[in-house]
C-alpha cells in the first residue's frame, strides 16, 4: 500500500463515520463500528508514523505530505472531507497515538456541525490524541508545497530535452534517447505530487518555441488526463512519451513550412497533414522499438482521427483510435486552440476553446474524456483572466475541485483597471463575487506568466 | 529486533556487496537473499511499510540512523543518494520476484548506469521510491517576453465566438454518470493491456493500405523478426500476410535457412499446442527451398500426431510437386528417408512410384514400412501385396493391414491358400490374425464357409496345434458378428469337442 491509498482509506473511514453520526445515535452499532474501524487503521498507520495528519491547503488534502489526488471515481468521500475542512476553518488535523475510540466518536459528532459549534465544541471537549489547528487570513504555503522550484525545473528540463530530441532529428544528429526515457519519470513524479504546478507551466505559452512547447504541453496534458482516469504508472510513461512525440513527423517536413507565418496554401496544408504519418518513422529513430516506441507510432499515426470517423490520415470508418489517441487529440487540440502562432497571434481563451470541445463532444472528440478533461481543467482554467461582477479583474490561480465555474482567483486589476496586487479569493466560498466573463488578459497590459513565474 | 528496519537494511547491503562479488544466481549470493527476503516478510507480516530515507552516506528508518558506510564504493546509501533517490519503501505484499529485481538494478557497478530510471522501468509493486533531479545542470528559464500588441481583443473575442457559434448559456456539466463511469473503466482496463507490437503492426499495415513505403516495409520486416523471435506466430503471419501483397517482397525468405529453421524444434515441442498450429500456418508460407530443413527439423517431433502435421506441411510447401523431395531420398539418413517417404505419401502423384522404385527393397525394414504406407495412400494394392514375404514381420503385417483397409478381393485365394499351407503355423500370433482379418476383409459371402470348415473341421487324434486355426477361425466369425454366423459360435460353444466349444467361448466372450 502507497502512502495515497493509506490516506484515501482513512478520508473514505472518516466520511463513513461523520455521515454515520449524521444519521445514528451515538451508541448505535453502526457508529461503533465504523469508529472502531478507523481507530483500527490509524493505530496500523501510528505504528510506522508518529503522527498522522490530514492537512487543506487550498483544494488540496495532504495526507502525511503526500498529496491525496482526485480520481474520477471515490472522491465523493474525499470532496466531502475537503469542503468540510474548508467551511469548518481547519488548516490540519492530527491524530496521535494512544487515540481511542471514545474520542473518535466525540471528534465526529462535532465535526458534523457548523463553523461556531465546531470551534466551541472542540475547545471545550479537551481532545487530547486529536489535534485542530485553524487557519489564519493568511496561511503559508506548506513547506512541502514550496515544490514550485523543482517542477519548474522539471518543467524547463523537459523542455529542453524535447527541443534537444527535436532538433537532433531535424539535423539528423544522435539522439539521447537515455534523457528522454528519464525526463517522462520527473514529469509523472512532479505531476503525482502536484499536478497543477506542470499544468499551470502548460498554460504559459512561448511564441518563438511552439513546436516544442506545443510538444510538451500535449505531453504533460495527456499525463494529467491519465493520471486523473486513473491509468498505471507504466501506461501513463508510454502516454507521456507518446504525447510528447505525437508531432514529431514534422521534422520530416520543411522548416520553411513549419515555420510559416502566412496562412497555408491548400497543397501546402496537404503537406503538413503528412505529420501523422511522418511521425511513425522519426518514432522509430527517436524511440526504437521498445514498447512505448510501438504504441507512440500508433498514437503519431491516430492524434487527427476524430471520433466519429473522419479525420486524416483517411482511415477505414470501422477502425476507432485506441484510448491513448483520443487521450492525446483532446490534449493536442486544446494547447494549439489556446496556443498564438505566427499566423494566429490572438489564440481561442482556454474557456471558449473548452466550449468549442463541449460542442464537438461525440463529433471530434471522446465525450467521456472530455468531461473528465474539463473536471480536471475547470471551466476557466488556470491563467485564465476573469471579468468579475464587483468590476475588478481576476487571475485564475487554482482550480476547486468539484466548483469547475468558481476557481480561486487573484485580483490584478482593481475597479478602475489599475494594476494591483490584490487579494487571493477562492470564488466556491464568497457568494458575492461571481464571473461574469473571461477576458484577454493582453487587453490590460497583462503578462499571466508573470504570477507563475 | 532482529527483523527490524536495521538488520534489514544491513542483510540487503551485504547482498548486494555479494552479488557484485558473483552473481545473482551464484549460491553464495542466494545464501544472502533468500533470508533477506523471509525477514522482509516476517517484518511487513506487522507493519504495512518499511521506509527507509537516504543520505548521502546514511540511511535512516523514522528518523535513526540504520546504515552507515562512508566509503563511497561500497556504500549502498551513497549509490542510491548520487542517482537522485531519497527514499525508498518496501510495501507489504512484496514478492520474491519482485526483491531480486531490486537487487539486480541496484547492485549493477558500471558508472553510466542510471539506477533511478532503471528502478523507475521495473514498475515494482511493491517498492516505493523517491527521486530528485540532480542539480548540477544549469537550466534557465525566464518568463517569455511580452509584448502590448495594438489588437482590439474585445473584436476578436467576438469574432471566435461568431466563428464557433459558441452560446454562452449552454451550461457545462462535466460530471460522469454511473454508467459512463464504468464504460470509461472498461476502456481504461483494455488499455492497460495494450501490447505494442500487435497494435504497431495494425497501424503500419492501415498506412500500407493507403500507400505502398518501403520505410514502413522495413519497420514490418523488423517486426516480423521480433515476432520470431518471441514464438509470436499469430503476429507474424499478419505480417507475412500483408507483405505478400508485394510480388517484389518475400517476407519469409529471410527464415528459409537451415539454424533458423532447425532452431524451431522448440516450438513443435512446444506444450502449448496454439503457437505450434499458428506455426504451421507460418510455415505454409515457406518455398521448397525451405524442405530439405523442415525435414531435418522434423526429426526432433516428440509426438506422432505433431509429426504428422509437420509432414503435411511440407507437403503443402511442395506444392504437390514430389520432384523437390527426389534429392532427400538419397540421404544417408534413416530418419530423413522416413519422413521423406512420409511427405511423399501426402502427394498423390503417379511420379511418386517412380521416385520410391530404388528404395522399394531398402535394407531397413522402418523405410519399407514407410512406403507400404504411401502405398497404400495411393491405393497400389499389387504392389503392397509383394510384402507378404518380407524377411521383417513387422513389414508383413503392414502389409497386411494396407491390403485389409484397402479391400483387394483378388488376394483372397492367395491368402486362404497360404492360411491353409504348413508354413502358416510358424507365424507368430498377431500375423496369423492379420491374416484372417485381410481374409474376411477381401472375402465376401464364401468368407464364412471358409470359416466355418476351419472351425468345425474334424481332425484325427484331437491334434493340439489345430485349436489356434479354431481359435483364429473362431475369432473372425466373431468379427464378421451377423446374428447368424454368432448363433453359429454360440452352437459352437455347446460342442462336446472341448478345443471348439473353448474356441466359440473365447471369441464370443471377446466380442
Ligand atoms: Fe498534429
Ligand atoms: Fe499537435
Amino acid at each position: 500500500m502507497s502512502i495515497h491509498k493509506f490516506g484515501t482509506d482513512i478520508i473514505a473511514l472518516l466520511y463513513a463515520l461523520v455521515k454515520a453520526v449524521q444519521v445514528y445515535d451515538l451508541n448505535n452499532d453502526v457508529v461503533q463500528t465504523a469508529a472502531k474501524k478507523i481507530v483500527y487503521s490509524l493505530k496500523t498507520l501510528l505504528n510506522i508514523y508518529s503522527s498522522v495528519q490530514l492537512v487543506r491547503y487550498m483544494d488540496y488534502v495532504f495526507f502525511n505530505k503526500q498529496r491525496l489526488r482526485f480520481e474520477i471515481d471515490g472522491y465523493a468521500s474525499l470532496q466531502f472531507i475537503h469542503d468540510k475542512l474548508k467551511t469548518l476553518g481547519i488548516k490540519s488535523l492530527s491524530f496521535l497515538p494512544g487515540i481511542d475510540k471514545e474520542e473518535m466518536i466525540i471528534f465526529a459528532s462535532i465535526f458534523k456541525k457548523k463553523k461556531e459549534e465546531f470551534t466551541n465544541g472542540y475547545s471545550s471537549s479537551g481532545f487530547k490524541r486529536i489535534l485542530v489547528e485553524f487557519s489564519t487570513e493568511e496561511d503559508e504555503v506548506p513547506d512541502f508545497l514550496r515544490e514550485g522550484e523543482r517542477i519548474k525545473r522539471t518543467y524547463f528540463k523537459a523542455l529542453k530535452v524535447t527541443r534537444n530530441l527535436m532538433q537532433n532529428l531535424w539535423m539528423n544528429q544522435p539522439i539521447d534517447v537515455k534523457s528522454s526515457r528519464r525526463i517522462i519519470y520527473n514529469l509523472i513524479d512532479s505531476l503525482t505530487q502536484d499536478e497543477f504546478g506542470l499544468l499551470t507551466l502548460t498554460a504559459i505559452k512561448n511564441l518563438d518555441d511552439y513546436t516544442y512547447n506545443h510538444s510538451l504541453n500535449v505531453g504533460i496534458l495527456s499525463l494529467a488526463l491519465g493520471q486523473r482516469i486513473g491509468l498505471s504508472k507504466k501506461s501513463l510513461a508510454k502516454l507521456g512519451s507518446a504525447g510528447i512525440l505525437h508531432d514529431i513527423g514534422k521534422v520530416a517536413l520543411p522548416k520553411e513550412l513549419i515555420y510559416k507565418s502566412e496562412r497555408l496554401t491548400n497543397e501546402e496544408w496537404e503537406l503538413l497533414k503528412k505529420h501523422s504519418d511522418y511521425g511513425i518513422k522519426e518514432i522509430v529513430k527517436a524511440r526504437g522499438l521498445d514498447e512505448t516506441g510501438l504504441i507512440s507510432m500508433t498514437i503519431a499515426y491516430q492524434h487527427h482521427w476524430n471520433y466519429n470517423g473522419s479525420g486524416y490520415p483517411i482511415h477505414n470508418k470501422n477502425e476507432s483510435p485506441i484510448l491513448f489517441s483520443r487521450i492525446v487529440r483532446i490534449c493536442d487540440s486544446y494547447d494549439a486552440m489556446t496556443t498564438p502562432r505566427m499566423y494566429q497571434v490572438v489564440p481561442y481563451l482556454p474557456h471558449f476553446a473548452l466550449r468549442v470541445m463541449w460542442k464537438l463532444r461525440n463529433v471530434w472528440f471522446d465525450p467521456l474524456l472530455t468531461k473528465v478533461f474539463i473536471q480536471l481543467l475547470g471551466l476557466y482554467p488556470i491563467g485564465s483572466c476573469l471579468e468579475l461582477n464587483n468590476g475588478e479583474i481576476a487571475l485564475v490561480i487554482r482550480q476547486n475541485q468539484g466548483y469547475s465555474e468558481q476557481p480561486i482567483v487573484k485580483i490584478i486589476l482593481d475597479k478602475d483597471e489599475k494594476k494591483v496586487d490584490g487579494k487571493v479569493i477562492d470564488l466556491s466560498m464568497n457568494s458575492g463575487i461571481k464571473v461574469i466573463k473571461p477576458i484577454y488578459a493582453q487587453k490590460y497590459g497583462v503578462n499571466p506568466a508573470t504570477y507563475f513565474m | 529486533m532482529e527483523s527490524g528496519p536495521r538488520y534489514i537494511i544491513q542483510s540487503l547491503a551485504k547482498a548486494v556487496k555479494v552479488i557484485q562479488m558473483y552473481h545473482i544466481n551464484h549460491p553464495s549470493a542466494r545464501n544472502f537473499y533468500n533470508p533477506l527476503y523471509e525477514k522482509i516478510t516476517i517484518y511487513l507480516k506487522d507493519h504495512p511499510v518499511i521506509e527507509y530515507q537516504i543520505d548521502q552516506f546514511i540511511i535512516s528508518n523514522r528518523g535513526k540512523a540504520v546504515y552507515k558506510e562512508d566509503e563511497k564504493e561500497t556504500s549502498i546509501a551513497f549509490r542510491l543518494f548520487r542517482n537522485g533517490i531519497r527514499n525508498i519503501s518496501f510495501i507489504s505484499g512484496l514478492s520474491f520476484h519482485e526483491l531480486i529485481k531490486f537487487l539486480k538494478i541496484i547492485s549493477k557497478i558500471s558508472k553510466d548506469e542510471d539506477i533511478a530510471l532503471e528502478l523507475w522501468e521495473g514498475d515494482f509493486e511493491h517498492i516505493n521510491f523517491y527521486v530528485v533531479e540532480e542539480e548540477d545542470e544549469v537550466i534557465d528559464y525566464k518568463v517569455p517576453d511580452f509584448t502590448k500588441m495594438d489588437i482590439d481583443y474585445d473584436a476578436k473575442l467576438r469574432e471566435i465566438i461568431a466563428r464557433e457559434n459558441i452560446d454562452l448559456s449552454i451550461p457545462i456539466k462535466p460530471n460522469l454518470a454511473p454508467d459512463e463511469l464504468q464504460t470509461l473503466k472498461n476502456q481504461i482496463a483494455e488499455a492497460e493491456q495494450t501490447s505494442g507490437i500487435p497494435l504497431a503492426i495494425t497501424t503500419l499495415i492501415s498506412y500500407l493500405n493507403t500507400e505502398k513505403v518501403h520505410e514502413i516495409i522495413d519497420i514490418l520486416k523488423e517486426l516480423l523478426e521480433l515476432c520470431i523471435d518471441n514464438r509470436n506466430f499469430y503476429d507474424a503471419i499478419r505480417i507475412v500476410n500483408k507483405l505478400s501483397e508485394y510480388p517484389d517482397i518475400n517476407p519469409v525468405a529471410k527464415f528459409e535457412t537451415e539454424p533458423i529453421i532447425i532452431g524451431f524444434k522448440d516450438v513443435i515441442n512446444t506444450t502449448h499446442q496454439e503457437t505450434f498450429n499458428e506455426f504451421m500456418n507460418f510455415i505454409s508460407f515457406f518455398s521448397k527451398k525451405s524442405i530439405p530443413y523442415l525435414v531435418r527439423l522434423m526429426t526432433f517431433a516428440k509426438l506422432k500426431k505433431r509429426l504428422q502435421d509437420l509432414r503435411k506441411a511440407v507437403a503443402y510447401v511442395a506444392q504437390d510437386d514430389p520432384t523437390t523431395l527426389a534429392i532427400l531420398l538419397q540421404d544417408q539418413d534413416i530418419d530423413v528417408l522416413v519422413n521423406t517417404i512420409a511427405i511423399l505419401g501426402f502427394i498423390k502423384s503417379n511420379e511418386t512410384i517412380t521416385l520410391l522404385e530404388p528404395l522399394m527393397n531398402h535394407h531397413n525394414a522402418a523405410i519399407r514400412t514407410e512406403i507400404i504406407i504411401v502405398l497404400t495412400e495411393l491405393d497400389k494394392a499389387v504392389r503392397i501385396a509383394r510384402y507378404l514375404d518380407d524377411d521383417e514381420e513387422i513389414v508383413r503385417i503392414k502389409a497386411l493391414q494396407s491390403l485389409t483397409r484397402l479391400k483387394y478381393t483378388v488376394i483372397y485365394y492367395d491368402l486362404l491358400n497360404r492360411i491353409k499351407s504348413k508354413t502358416f503355423r510358424n507365424l507368430d500370433f498377431a500375423e496369423q490374425r492379420e491374416y484372417f482379418n485381410c481374409l474376411v476383409a477381401n472375402g465376401g459371402h464364401e468368407v464364412i464357409t471358409q470359416l466355418r470348415k476351419m472351425l468345425f473341421k474334424w481332425v484325427f487324434f484331437r491334434r493340439k496345434r489345430y485349436s489356434v486355426m479354431r481359435k483364429l477361425s473362431a475369432m473372425a466369425l466373431a468379427d464378421i458378428g451377423t446374428g447368424h454366423v454368432l448363433d453359429m459360435l454360440r452352437r459352437g460353444a455347446k460342442r462336446r469337442n472341448k478345443s471348439i466349444s473353448s474356441a466359440c467361448e473365447m471369441a464370443l466372450r471377446k466380442k
